[in-house]
């Protein structure tokens, strides 16, 4: 691949820090090494506890770092620190597993998609407001839902207006740590399909995690299974899924209806 | 006799904007020994059904049935006698289940201290080995533990300890596995597989889970606004679905698709639960419905002991 990654991992190790006098923890994800290619999705399983969400919180500058390294489009990700650090990070956004906890109830729909556009210090006006209706419209929502509240919207709407809002920045890179799992499989396949179409008409590249493999080995491009902090498998989903060399993937494939 | 012989439930509660029809009509016939898994999307029904078969139903909830039986008995009349002796349940949630600030082994005492007229010791000998018959490997340590020192996966497996501690020989498991790990919960369904066949239990199964009902269950009923619409043994709900909900929920499924594909959503939402309903409650969202089905109700087709109800023919399933 001649094209720079969107993301290139090399032997990420994260640690926790115990207490003061307590033993050295083990660490968390121990030597991570993957690449996510720009435009494709990149599938994160993996049972709990195994890393994935602290993965992810390294890639968003929330975790510090032990060791390896971290380029995000080309730049080393770990040497941008303050004001360079917060105007980067945009390039991110986040979507996570329960779209009522990650907006807050009492506001209106409006004013949760530009919360991220005001932090940046873009000026509210009626070309904001222009710009969130669009993209809830991208996100299979209606004008209407502009001045309702997020406490009167199903599952799969408060997922789709927390999709919109990571989507405000323009961000190059989504990070979806299970955003489907707690939605029926009616609505899972809604959110699916919403996510294939954003993927292709913005050329997103894509982080996605979740306990289900079959939801992932669907929508990913590369696969990646992590076991307890290591990285147990990684490569083309067809190739992963067709020949799985881990029997904890195995047996997470062979689970349910055959 | 079936051991759970519903017929024709209905759940209502009052609130201030009117009454939510939680449970409209739902009929439901568990046999003694097997393992019944209850599906369809959230809002369904699902739980209320089987807090009804609890007696935990809200206050000044109204529940009609033209039979509503446990073993025989009116469950209308006695299910708050049946609940913990002979009626278990099993949480989405066993953290909330069980009390942070006791020990295990002070919890299982307290179940089998009500239940069972032991000695103390040998209530700590049998606490251990239901413990231990819920595939834990070391029960003596589990007993000295409180809940938080316990994986998500242990502490099912002490709830399920709990409602053996009982003695009870029916479990309603409601979503037992959704907080689980595929792999631990998968252990979890064994676990329950195991106790049906050795201690001749029968479980009531409630889930959204295509996968776990294929993984655990005998039979499956599929529950839409509030209703049954179709029951059968599981190979053939999942594999020759008569209902086109049932056909529209396995068609959604990610693995329905080739890779990469778009899958086929279900358009719409479930009908308000305060809604009146004429005639399907799925005709507005039907790729099939006919001027029928919103005017009329769905006539019953049957198909050996595989049943469901639809205006479309039999053989068009
Ligand atoms: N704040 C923390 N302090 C110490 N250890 C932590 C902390 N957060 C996570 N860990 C540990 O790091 C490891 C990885 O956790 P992580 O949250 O990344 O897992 P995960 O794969 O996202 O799990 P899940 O599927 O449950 O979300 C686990 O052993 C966990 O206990
Ligand atoms: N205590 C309650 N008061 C009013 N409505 C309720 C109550 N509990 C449940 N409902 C409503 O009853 C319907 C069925 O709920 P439930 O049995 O929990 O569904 P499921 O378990 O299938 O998701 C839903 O519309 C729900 O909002
Ligand atoms: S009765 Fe009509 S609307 Fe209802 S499921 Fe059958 S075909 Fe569809
Ligand atoms: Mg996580
Ligand atoms: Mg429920």
């Amino acid at each position: 691949m001649s094209a720079t990654p969107m993301l290139d991992i090399d032997n990420l190790v994260i640690r926790y820090r115990a207490g003061l006098f307590a033993p050295r923890l083990k660490p968390a994800v121990n030597g991570a090494s993957f690449r996510l290619v720009r435009g494709e999705t990149l599938g994160i399983v993996g049972e709990s506890g195994s890393g994935k969400t602290s993965l992810l919180r390294a890639v968003l500058r929330l975790l510090p770092v032990e060791s390896g390294a971290i380029r995000l489009d080309g730049e080393d990700w770990l040497a941008l620190k303050g004001d360079a650090l917060r105007r980067a990070r945009q390039k991110i956004g986040v979507v996570s597993q329960n779209p009522f906890l990650s907006l807050s109830p009492r506001l209106t729909i409006a004013e949760i998609v530009a919360e991220p556009m005001l932090a940046q210090g873009e000026r509210q006006g009626p070309a904001m407001r222009e710009k969130i209706a669009g993209l809830l419209a991208d996100c299979g929502l209606p004008a209407d839902f502009l001045d309702r509240r997020a406490r009167e919207l199903s599952g799969g709407q408060a997922q789709r207006v927390a999709i919109a809002r990571a989507l405000s920045l323009e961000p190059g890179l989504m990070i979806l740590d299970e955003p489907t799992s707690a939605l029926d499989v009616s609505v899972q396949a809604q959110i699916l399909n919403l996510l294939a179409d954003l993927k292709e008409s913005r050329g997103l590249s894509m982080l996605f995690v979740t306990h289900n493999l079959k939801v992932v080995a669907h929508i990913s491009d590369t696969l990646l299974v992590m076991r307890r902090g290591d990285v147990v498998e990684f490569g083309r989903t067809e190739e992963v899924i067709r020949a799985p060399a881990e029997a904890y993937t195995r047996e997470l494939l062979s689970f349910g209806r055959r | 006799m079936p051991l759970i012989d519903i017929r024709d439930l209905s759940v209502s509660i009052p609130t201030p904007d009117g009454d939510v029809h939680a449970v409209r009509s739902v009929s439901l016939e568990i046999e003694r020994g097997e393992i019944h898994g209850v599906i369809g999307e959230s809002g369904c029904g699902k739980t209320m059904t089987g807090m009804a078969v609890l007696g935990l139903v809200p206050k000044g909830a109204r529940i009609t049935a033209e039979r509503f039986h446990f073993d025989g008995e009116d469950l209308r009349e006695k299910a708050q006698s049946l609940r913990g002796r002979h009626i278990g349940l099993i949480s989405q949630d066993p953290a909330a289940a069980l009390n942070p600030v006791l020990s295990i082994a002070r919890q299982m005492d307290d179940v089998i201290r009500a239940h069972r007229d032991l000695p103390r010791k040998a209530r700590r000998a049998e606490a251990a080995s239901l413990l231990a018959a819920t595939g834990l490997p070391d029960p003596e340590r589990v007993l000295k533990s409180y809940p938080h020192q316990l994986s998500g996966g242990m502490q099912q497996r002490v709830v399920i300890a709990q409602a053996l501690a009982t003695g009870a020989d029916f479990l309603i498991a409601d979503e037992p596995t959704t907080a689980l790990d595929v792999s631990v919960g998968a252990q979890v369904l064994a676990l329950l597989r195991r106790l049906v066949a050795e201690r001749g239990l029968t479980v009531l199964m409630i889930t959204h889970d295509m996968d776990v009902i294929a993984e655990a269950c005998d039979r499956a009923t599929v529950l839409y606004a509030g209703r049954s619409v179709e029951t059968g043994p599981v190979e053939a709900v999942l594999n020759r679905p008569g209902h086109p909900y049932t056909r529209a929920l396995l068609a959604a499924l990610p693995d329905a698709a080739p890779h990469g594909a778009r899958l086929a959503a279900i358009e719409g939402s479930i009908p308000p639960p305060r809604s009146a309903i004429a005639g399907c409650a799925f005709a507005p969202r039907c790729p099939q419905a006919m001027p029928v089905c919103a005017a009329e109700p769905p006539p019953e087709r049957v198909r050996g002991t595989h049943r469901w109800l639809c205006h479309l023919p039999e053989d068009a399933a």
